[in-house]
């Protein structure tokens, strides 16, 4: 079952807290979280967290098409090395 | 030893059928395309034109040219296959093969040695440099973006590296 519209998208609150602080600071930084769970919400757009995946805290640059969805989903538990092959990484 | 202009595209896991086909692992980001880089080669330097004739579970069964029996293609399991790196086709700006990447230099931008690029992640952000290097206590994790990497220097085998503050301790 999903959330009920009337609570709101959940966000741990010091989550907030350190987005706004780095947001007014106006700094190129890496805001370290924990919190997995915490949804991405459009104010976090164009800032970098590190996302905490149990061993290290992975950098993750919010865009706008992940709203909505929770940090931990960009910050994987486990670490899987293929094959370099033909694939393509694009600098943003 | 493989030549460093060749790159590793897939693998033989084994033979399919009575017909000389074998099993083939794909490792390219569109599996199908491994067919576009033929002739592929073994470590050994042994070419092969290759053909998919279908998709089977975990890859694709393949003709190879020269492998005409069940014992041949028993025999090349395990092979890893290696296209030529000038096979890919060429990438817009701001693009660039993995296998460019990994094993370059990271500088920071006062020149300052940083490590080396081991592999290259994207878990659905933005791509990731994984960078070693002797002052790092464990891997670094750079964004493969305009403001952290500036600098892409292929050629010089060299990449400028300005970390945002907080990601080295």
């Amino acid at each position: 079952m999903s959330r009920s519209v009337w609570k709101g998208p959940f966000v741990d609150a010091y989550v907030l807290k350190k987005a706004e602080k780095s947001r007014e600071s106006g700094r190129s930084e890496v805001i370290k979280i924990w919190s997995r769970r915490s949804t991405i919400l459009p104010q976090f757009v164009g800032l970098t967290f590190g996302v905490y995946n149990g061993h290290k805290h992975i950098p993750v640059n919010v865009s706008e098409d992940m709203i909505g969805q929770k940090f931990g989903e960009y910050a994987p538990t486990r670490t899987y090395y293929g094959h370099a092959a033909d694939k393509k990484a694009k600098r943003k | 030893m493989t030549a460093p202009d060749r790159i590793c595209v897939g693998a033989i896991v084994g033979s399919f059928g009575v017909r000389g086909e074998v099993r083939l692992k794909s490792f390219c980001a569109d599996p199908e395309a491994i067919a576009d880089y033929a002739p592929l080669y073994t470590e050994e330097g042994r070419g092969f034109d290759i053909r998919l004739t279908r998709a089977v579970k975990g890859g694709f069964a393949a003709e190879l040219t020269g492998v005409s029996s069940k014992e041949a293609a028993d025999a090349l399991r395990g092979v890893k296959l290696y296209a030529d790196r000038a096979r890919l086709p060429s990438l817009p700006d701001d693009e660039f093969y993995h296998t460019d990447l990994i094993n370059l230099l990271v500088v920071d931008t006062g020149g300052a040695e940083i490590g080396r690029v081991r592999a290259v992640h994207n878990h659905g952000a933005s791509d990731l440099l994984e960078i070693h290097g002797p002052g790092l206590k464990e891997p670094l994790l750079l964004p493969f973006t305009r403001a952290a990497v500036p600098t892409v220097d292929i050629a010089a085998g060299r990449i400028v590296a300005d970390p945002p503050e907080g990601l080295i301790d």
